[in-house]
Formats: structure tokens, sequence, C-alpha cells
């Protein structure tokens, strides 16, 4: 496949990404990482590997499982109601294709989070920062391994934090 | 103002902190007045020995970290002799803050950024620019910052800001078992503190978190919806597929009220408290055998043995931070404002232990410290609401006599309780009107 095709389809994966999280489809959200996934959102932008240190998230596919079944749940008062979230995907790039096809690719994201607690301006949230995709090629086309989000204010401190970045 | 007005007309003098603890209760306004918050800061936090840092965060001369003594900053320092104090973050010219950063190294001693007074490790005023402007006017050593009283147990740093306090073993007494325990783990007999921190807050008083970490009850209520998530995953996994360590901590929520009926409640002098261990193989195995037999080959098979067969669950170190010896955290509870508390979460390799030792510690304490984590995310919403619901004056007094006539054994400088038991925050509370009772 030619150079712009690739980056195409690595661009409208991460696109499709992150509108699954937005329209709380989490069934295919997971269903776009590998069994073996990592969900990570470090607490330092200089940890270079999940191990090596708390996180505010480091999930495998169980935990994100659990973590997506909880929000839809209603007796998750954590999460009552449910936020909603809108992602800004931009500057989609591949920084590098291994020879076995596995594509690294990184992007600028915004995530804009509301949820209603009567709380005025704090109801509303902004996350963003460089998010990174490990994309591995399967039978089944590119699939998410990493998902590794570098959040502006990774060593900050969060209040609860319920919907996936 | 939260609170203001209704407290005022309706309840005890609101400056006699004394009369806000009864026996089994206590009035709302100890979560909700500022004006309280601000009497805990001179009372407690000046008076209490304060958990501070690791000595292995600051391993050279010159490194420093930033932490808070109540509303206070301080910066601990280690100078050329190896020596570790705590001098106040702030010029002794204009009052501004010293140093912006939670760690760093400052092998030249601490320089205002204003005018650029400079300060040595000990808090000395080392210069003065334009010395000749202050001929005759001004002697140095007028304006030393004062060094806050520092000690250290098992090179856990410890500072308070009251010249007269308990020595810190005494502050410690039967809780010291539970720093034992932590670093006893270590096959080398070191901690050394992970660079990575974890921070969390919320818009609530920091007390709430004491009163929620050893309630075995809210879990089967606040994060039934972790257990019950974690069980939908569980029941979907392929055949032989493992459990992941993360949903077994989610599940140990879900054991049955008996199960923590039969557990032990320990509080001892000065508002602390543990409770015996729960999570147990559920959540993950640390006693591989290669650290077991590292552990051994340090202590001998006899202590090896009493160190692994230790299982506690935190330890609650009033009113500064709570312990997690198994899965090596410390936690510092960081008053901000009456309704703003800060949890920082640190974590500690365990030198010569395997990987998967320090794993676990992570793994945990993600699990425990982070804003993300479901269990976590439920215990901020709980404390939140509980600020909103005493926010108002529907009733004055919050009762918390749980156990109340269930306690199992007392002697001197220790009590045994059901884990179920509220006798861990009526302790709380008696070292809190002891500390509070009193003007300074």
């Amino acid at each position: 496949m030619s150079d712009a095709g690739l980056r195409e389809r690595v661009r409208a994966l991460i696109e499709d990404e992150a509108r699954l999280l937005d329209d709380q489809d989490f069934e295919a959200w997971l269903a776009l990482f590998t069994p073996d996934c990592r969900y990570w959102v470090p607490v330092s932008l200089d940890q270079t590997t999940p191990g090596d240190g708390v996180a505010h998230f480091n999930d495998d596919k169980q935990l994100m499982a659990a973590r997506t079944h909880r929000l839809l749940n209603p007796r998750a008062f954590g999460a009552e109601p449910s936020p909603r979230t809108a992602h800004v995907v931009s500057g989609v790039r591949i920084d590098a294709v291994d020879d076995d096809g596995t594509v690294h690719a990184s992007s600028s994201q915004i995530i804009l989070e509301y949820r209603r607690r009567d709380r005025f301006e704090e109801d509303s949230r902004v996350f963003g920062g460089r998010v990174r995709h490990v994309l591995r090629a399967t039978g089944s086309g590119l699939r998410i391994a990493l998902k590794r989000v570098d959040l502006v204010n990774a060593e900050g401190s969060m209040n609860a934090l319920a919907a996936p970045f | 103002m939260v609170g203001g007005m209704a407290t005022l007309l309706n309840s005890p003098p609101r400056l006699d902190p004394s009369a806000l603890v009864r026996p089994g209760r206590v009035h709302r306004s100890v979560y909700t007045d500022a004006e309280i918050f601000r009497l805990e800061m001179e009372r407690i936090f000046s008076r209490a020995w304060i958990y501070l840092a690791h000595e292995s965060e600051m391993p050279a001369a010159g490194d420093y970290v930033r932490r808070h003594i109540g509303s206070r900053q301080v910066i601990l320092t280690r100078d050329r002799d190896g020596a570790v104090h705590a001098i106040p973050n702030r010029c002794s010219h204009r009052g501004t803050t010293l140093c912006a950063f939670d760690r760093g190294s400052a092998p030249g001693g601490h320089s205002c950024p204003y005018h650029g007074w400079n300060f040595a490790a000990d808090g000395r005023l080392r210069g003065v620019p334009q010395r000749s402007n202050y001929e005759g006017v001004l002697e140095l050593g007028d304006y030393d910052l004062q060094p806050v009283r520092v000690a250290a147990y098992r090179g856990f740093l410890f500072g308070t800001l009251d010249a007269e306090a308990v020595p810190l073993v005494e502050f410690l007494g039967h809780m010291a078992t539970s720093i034992d325990d932590l670093v006893d783990r270590s096959p080398s007999g070191e901690v050394v503190c992970s660079p990575h921190v974890l921070r969390h807050h919320y818009r609530g008083n920091w007390k709430l978190s004491f009163e929620n970490l050893n309630d075995t009850i809210h879990p089967g209520f606040a994060h039934s919806a972790s257990v019950v998530s974690a069980k939908a995953v569980a029941a979907g996994l392929e055949e032989g597929e493992p459990l992941a360590a993360s949903l077994g901590m989610m599940l140990a929520n879900g054991k049955p009220i008996q199960f923590f009926q039969d557990l032990d409640m320990v509080t001892t002098p000065r508002g602390h408290s543990y409770i015996g261990g729960h999570m147990g193989a559920s959540y993950t195995a640390d006693t591989q055998s290669a650290y077991a037999q590292a552990l051994i080959a340090h202590h001998g098979p006899d202590k090896a043995a009493r160190v692994l067969g230790t299982d506690r669950h935190l330890m609650l170190l009033y009113p500064s931070s709570t312990w997690h010896a198994r899965y090596q955290t410390v936690r510092i509870v960081r008053p901000v404002r009456h309704d703003l508390t800060e949890i920082i979460g640190y974590t500690f390799r365990l030198p010569g232990a395997p990987e998967e030792t320090y794993r676990n510690a992570v793994e945990y304490c993600t699990g425990a410290n982070s804003a993300a984590s479901p269990v976590i995310a439920d215990d901020l919403e709980v404390y939140e609401r509980i600020m909103d619901g005493n926010g108002f004056d529907a009733r004055e007094w919050v009762p918390m006599s749980r156990g109340l006539r269930e306690d199992r054994e007392a002697v001197p400088g220790l009590t045994r309780s059901p884990a179920t038991s509220e006798a861990f925050i009526r302790n709380q509370f008696a070292a809190w009107a002891d500390y509070m009772g009193a003007a300074a």
C-alpha cells in the first residue's frame, strides 16, 4: 500500500476510536484493541514503560472492559450521570513502521468532558496532549496494541476521572 | 460561605472545638467550617509529627524536596555532611517562596528569585546582594530561616512545628511496627522511593479521607458497581484465562460483611489505626519464591516467616499519612482548605526483591490512588456529597457510633475492635479534641 493510503487508514482508525468513546459504544471501542493491549496514561512524560511507575490509567483489556461496563451501570454513582465527551483529533502522524507492519502513530487530541453535578463551571473540564498509538497488523486489519496518552498535565493532581481519554 | 450562619445560630460555640465532639457523634461543622480548619492548622498540624519524605528522595548533598506541614511549605534539604534539615520555604526578606519544584538539587543553596538573598541547607542566611546598603542596619544572623524539627524513623522523615512535641517514636507508638513491616520486607534492608508520584484531590475536608480508609462497611455499597462490573468481565473470560490483578482488587470489595466483622481493627493513642489485611491472595501473591528466598537470606527463616506472615491493611497515621506496608505505598493527606484536600501517593522499591514485587506495589498504588481508579472515583464522589449534605442544617450531629459497644480488648496503648467498627473514627476525634481543646 502507498504511504498515503496507510496514513489515511491510520488517521481513520484513530478518529474512529475517539468517536466510539464519544458515542459510548464501548463494545465497538474494545474490539479495536488487541487481546494483549495496554491503555496507559502516565503521571510523567519521562515514563518509558507502563511498569516503571504509577499511572493515572494502566489498563489491560479486562480493566478496560470493567471500567467501561461500569460507566453504563446505573448503580455506579461515581459516574452518575455518565460523563459526556467530545474528542478533537488533529495532526495524525506516522512516526515509524516496523518490519512486521506494526505502525507507531501519534496525534494531538483535546478532550472536552462534561458531567452535570451542579457545580457550574467545574462540571466541564478540558484535557489534552499527545496521544500515541501502536497499531499491529492482524488478520482483520490494524488493531491497537498500545494507546498512550501523554496529558499536558500528566504530573498534575486530578479529581475523579471516569471516562477514558 | 458553606455552613456559616446556621452553625452560628444552632450549634455549640463554633470556636470551642471541645464542644463539637461528643461520645459517638461530632458536629457537622468540623467538616464545613473554614474557621475550624484554620484552628486545625494551628493546633493539630502545628503540633503533631507530620510525615514529609523518605531519605531516598534526597540522596546527595544539595538535594531537596518541597513538602507541606499543614498550610506551611517547608523545604527538606541535605547538607554537605549528609544531615537533613527542614526550613520554611519563605525568604526572610519579603516572604517570597524560595523553591517552586517538588524535588531537585540546589548545591549552591536556595536563592530568592526576588532580591537574591541566599540560604544554606540549614537555613542560614549566607549572603545578601548590595550588603553596603545594609551597613550597620542588618545582621545576617537575624534573618536565618528557623529550621523545623525533623526526625527519622527507619529512613522516613517527619517534621513538627512544636518544639515541645514528644519524641517521634513515642508519637508513633505501636504504629512503628507498621513502618517496620514496610522496611523489613526489603531483602537488602533498603527502600527507595520511586520518582513517579500519583496525585489526586477532592472538594472536601481532609478528615473524610481518614474516616473512609478503614471503613469496611462502605465498600459493599459505595464500590458495588465496580464489583458488579468486575464480575461481569470475570464471567466472560475464556476457559483458563487468568483474572487480572486489577480486577481482583475490585472484587476484594465484595467480601461478605461477616469477613470484616471477624477481622481486627487496632486503634492507638493520637488517632492512629490499622485493620487486618483482607486483599490477600485474591489480589496478588507477594510471596513469590525468589522473593521469599532473598528475604530468608537477609533475615533468617524465622524473621522472614514473620515478615511474610504479617498482613495488615492500611495504617492511618493521624493526621498526615496512610501506609500500606505490604504494597510499599505511602500516601500523604494534604489539607488545602476546609473543602479541598490533595492525596499524594508514593511507591517504594525494595532493592534485592524481584521486579514483580515493585510491579505489585505500582499496581496497588495505581488502583488505590489514581483519580481514574473506579474504586477511588466512587470515594471521591461520596466525599463531595458529604460536603454538600453537611453544608446545610437539616441535622446538626453526625453519628459515629457503629460498634460503640463491641471493643474486644483494651490494653495501655492499644485497643482491638471488630474491623466493622467506627472505633477508628472515634479514636481520630478523641485525638482531634485533644489537640484542638487548648489554645496554643
